[in-house]
């Protein structure tokens, strides 16, 4: 047995030893970790080692099943927050972004990176086939929706789309056994007894009318007077006769971020963002009533024209819980676009056709076709 | 209970103003200078953390390049003390193998004596009991003992009485038995475990050492938390700790508290800050110039006298029995760390929330400790025969240690995420604003590997599992480290700023009593 214990209390010494050595640790990692996070690398590519800057994109999807590609190679999905990804040390330039998956409409954009900036882009993915949910006029005691035709009942009713829910067609006078739909019946009042579109638009009208003659400060004029409009959130969707624009109405140091440059010349922004983005922000500095305006480091415009793909607009409406996505109904079927024009707009076609209406309401897109009414859906099951 | 003979007192003692408890005891500069140093640490910490959020508003990247500082800050320091526990750990568990019999064996100790002084509130007589039954297992001679019983008349006479029953059931194994009961409502007196202990010490000076004649330099107390069980070497390991001492009249010594007495019996939450507080405290073992006295701790009784024994009107008398003798001492004064565990409870209630509710108020009566900040800062503005250099050292570093035990883990947790959240258009762009969250995360996590040490430790101190417990449980309490960073808020942070508010405000806490529960040891 030892007369003294035979370990003794940590010296001062090595203590303060220990100390020191974290305190170096400390002064080496600080700024290793500051310039890494600032986007900061060290590039081993050539013989001698160099500093480069790095920037990133940001991407976000509507659909968690999607691949994402970055000049052609592809981006792992992220772990956490599934429909996010954050792509790391790009170096400053042009990089073009694939979101896609089977059955799904390709979104594509190419898009600026500066170095030490993150770039932000949102994807969306629209079913290439639409996909329809039939609103029938009666339903069965089974709660099966039972649709009532004059003809045939082996004549499909929806040829342009794969159905979900259970239905069944019959042509015979209505049985005291069917009860009417209560959501057929809410979406026939949507509609109304005109059209969707031109009922839309006159009441537009009638209220623009008003605002004008109450001087209302939303009721704007710009070198064509716009005829009307409808708001989400901050965003406006305003129509110059055939054209139609979106104007950010909120803050300027809210404004998102494509509507927006940083400030440059004209031809570099044409170069980064597309020709036409360089012209609305040449027209854009001469007009009075769409200026633009200056936030900080960058330039951003206040309306961006969407893309109607030269047709006519027949209804237009944002797309549900969205100010970034429009829904637009053209002469040959129904559209969703983007507003964001940064390289271009992409546009995805939902459904296809000359001879239906449509209404978008805060959560559903209906259409009414032939005298019968579907919901149109968006999203298709992702584990599929 | 004032002495009115203060010759025996040191001279800094003397002074009217040395037991100073709260600012409103105090007139004209004096009370001023005291109110301020109350203000400073609630203040200080608000400012920080309100700071970082201003800074998160308007100067997003500096807060960002902090957060990202702290954050590495915070691995290091968590690298550095788990250096300590470890190594303590190692000492521990070679102290708690030596025969101290043996080892004290080569010195004339026989005429020392332990006054242990158990003030106790309503707790139950089986805790009583079981204090008693570990002071008879301990391989000292009991006749060498001097026991006190400290019960409170505000208890109620049940409670009282227990001490007798103690006393009649134990006084006869020990060379003095003592029960004193501390009467209720003494003006100048904070109700609690300071009032209680300072009452017992004067009946016991009267009634034992006055009327026994031993000699004061042969008496060695031990001021213990009832619930407090010692281990059988535990007066052996202190004996030859004041023996070997450097200034062993100058010197406090301090065990290591274990919070194991009910382990098996306690929640989750209840473990990890029990063992949370234990490693704070083997921490402080190997830094024995940064700490001072916590929870049950021994001290000369000669040391005691010469300050007229601890303040009766303060919340943490156990820490501010240390201040008061370094003060009195002129700076001359000591923690001796001894490496040798003593039992304790874990603080538990009936329900989850109750052990939830209790854990924060016994939390927010330890960093009420942040009074004894005020108390030194003060004494060490008075007494300049403390070297300066001593002075500022212990002020910086008892101040930074009672700021970041409130605003750290609000800082790395909270406020961390901050600049992402409040930052401008200009910060939300950068790179910067991107990395930051997946750097501070990455951070954490590494920091949280100090858990694994943690965890590791924790198994080994844990006391055999009881037969009604499954071995599955073995598991629960390795992952229950994983609770780390919330307990450091909800029981840490959180508590501490109550507490320095409160302090700030004036709102003055009282002393909470601990509820204690059946050892079941």
């Amino acid at each position: 047995m030892p007369l003294e214990p035979e370990i003794q209390s940590l010296s001062y010494k090595k203590r303060r030893s220990f100390f020191f050595v974290l305190l170096l640790i400390f002064i080496i990692a600080l700024p290793s970790f500051i310039f890494y996070s600032s986007g900061y690398r060290l590039n081993f590519d050539n013989e001698e080692t160099t500093i480069v800057t790095t920037g990133g994109i940001y991407i976000t999807t509507d659909n968690l099943e999607v691949d994402v590609y970055m000049d052609e190679e592809r981006v792992e999905r992220p772990r956490l927050f599934r429909s996010a990804y954050y792509i790391q040390n790009l170096e400053s330039g042009l990089h073009r972004v694939v979101v896609q998956r089977p059955g799904l409409h390709t979104w594509v954009k190419v898009l600026p990176v500066d170095a030490n900036i993150v770039t932000e882009a949102a994807a969306f993915n629209m079913p290439e086939l639409p996909h329809i949910r039939p609103i029938a006029e009666y339903l069965n005691q089974g709660g099966q929706g039972v649709f009532v035709v004059k003809g045939s009942t082996s004549t499909p009713l929806f040829t342009k789309a794969t159905t979900t829910g259970d239905f069944i067609v019959v042509n015979r006078a209505t049985p005291a056994t069917l009860r009417v739909n209560s959501e057929h019946e809410y979406v026939v009042d949507l509609f109304g007894s005109t059209t969707a579109t031109s009922t839309s638009i006159i009441n537009r009208l009638e209220e623009e009318i008003d605002r004008l003659t109450t001087t209302s400060p939303v009721a704007t004029t710009s070198t064509t007077t716009p005829l009307a409009y409808i708001e989400q959130g901050e965003m406006r969707l305003v129509e110059y006769g055939d054209e139609l624009a979106a104007r950010w109405i909120g803050s300027g140091p809210s404004t998102p971020h494509y509507f927006c440059s940083p400030q440059a010349a004209s031809s570099t922004v044409a170069l980064r963002l597309g020709l036409h983005f360089a012209q609305q922000i040449e027209e854009q500095s001469l007009s009075t009533t769409t200026p633009l305006h200056i936030e900080g480091d960058r330039v951003c415009r206040t309306e961006i024209r969407l893309d109607r793909k030269w047709q006519k607009i027949k209804y237009y409406e944002f797309f549900p819980r969205s100010s970034d996505l429009v829904v637009l109904q053209l002469e040959d079927g129904l559209y969703v676009t983007e507003i964001d024009d940064r390289a271009w707009q992409n546009t995805q076609l939902i459904y296809p056709g000359d001879s239906f209406r449509t209404y978008v309401t805060d959560t559903n897109i209906y259409i009414e076709e032939n005298g019968h009414y579907f919901e149109l859906l968006t999203k298709i099951d992702e584990d599929n | 209970m004032e002495e009115q003979d203060k010759s025996h007192l040191l001279p800094y003692a003397k002074r009217s103003d040395f037991k100073v408890g709260r600012a409103t005891e105090l007139t004209g500069t004096d009370r001023r200078l005291y109110r301020t140093l109350e203000i400073i640490p609630g203040a200080l910490s608000w400012t920080i953390l309100i700071g970082m959020i201003l800074a998160s508003m308007y100067a997003p990247f500096f807060a960002a390049y902090f957060i990202i500082a702290f954050s590495i800050y915070w691995v290091l320091k968590t690298l550095f003390l788990s250096y300590h526990v470890r190594y303590n750990w190692k000492r521990l568990k070679h102290h708690m193998k030596l025969d101290w019999q043996i080892l004290v064996r080569r010195f004339d100790y026989e005429h020392f004596y332990h006054l242990t002084i158990f003030p106790y509130y309503n707790e139950p007589i089986e805790v009583l009991e079981e204090a008693m039954k570990g002071l008879l297992s301990a391989k000292y001679d009991p006749k060498k003992m001097i026991v006190v019983l400290a019960a409170e008349e505000r208890g109620g006479a049940d409670a009282v009485n227990q001490a007798y029953v103690m006393q009649e059931k134990y006084a006869q194994h020990f060379g003095h038995f003592v029960v004193s009961v501390h009467p209720a409502d003494i003006q100048g007196e904070l109700a609690g475990k300071g009032s209680n202990t300072h009452h017992a010490l004067h009946q016991v000076h009267r009634d034992v050492i006055e009327a026994h004649n031993i000699p004061h330099k042969d008496i060695i107390t031990s001021i213990f938390d009832v619930d407090t069980v010692i281990y059988p070497d535990y007066f052996n390991c202190l004996m030859w700790h004041f023996l070997t001492a450097e200034n062993p009249y100058k010197s406090a010594f301090q065990p290591v508290p274990l919070f194991n007495n009910n382990l098996w019996e306690a929640p989750a939450l209840s473990r990890v800050m029990a063992m949370s507080s234990t490693f704070w405290q083997m921490i402080m073992q190997e830094r024995p110039e940064k700490s001072a006295t916590f929870s049950s701790h021994s001290v000369s009784y000669q040391a005691l006298y010469e300050i007229g024994y601890g303040q009766a009107n303060v919340v943490s008398e156990d820490s501010r029995i240390y201040w008061n003798l370094l003060i009195a001492n002129d700076g001359k004064f000591d923690v001796v760390p001894i490496s040798y565990p003593i039992s304790m409870d874990a603080t538990i209630a009936p329900t989850m929330w109750g052990t939830i509710k209790n854990i924060y108020k016994q939390h927010r009566r330890w960093t009420y400790g942040v009074e004894n900040w005020c108390y030194i800062t003060y004494h060490f503005i008075k007494n300049k025969n403390i070297p300066l250099k001593k002075r500022l050292a212990i002020g910086a570093l008892q101040g930074e240690g009672y700021s970041s035990l409130v605003t750290n883990p609000i800082l790395l947790f909270i406020l961390g995420w901050a600049p992402i959240f409040l930052g401008t258009r200009e910060f939300h762009e950068t790179v910067l604003s991107y990395e930051l969250p997946i750097m501070v995360r990455n951070l954490l996590i590494l920091a949280m590997g100090g858990l694994v040490v943690s965890a590791i430790i924790s198994l080994s101190l844990t006391p055999p599992r009881p037969e009604k417990h499954p071995r599955f449980r073995y598991i629960v309490m390795v992952f229950q480290w994983i609770m780390v960073p919330i307990t450091m808020i909800v029981f840490s942070a959180l508590p501490g700023l109550d507490a320095q508010t409160r302090l700030m405000l004036g709102r003055y806490m009282g002393f909470w009593v601990t509820p204690k529960r059946v050892n079941v040891k």
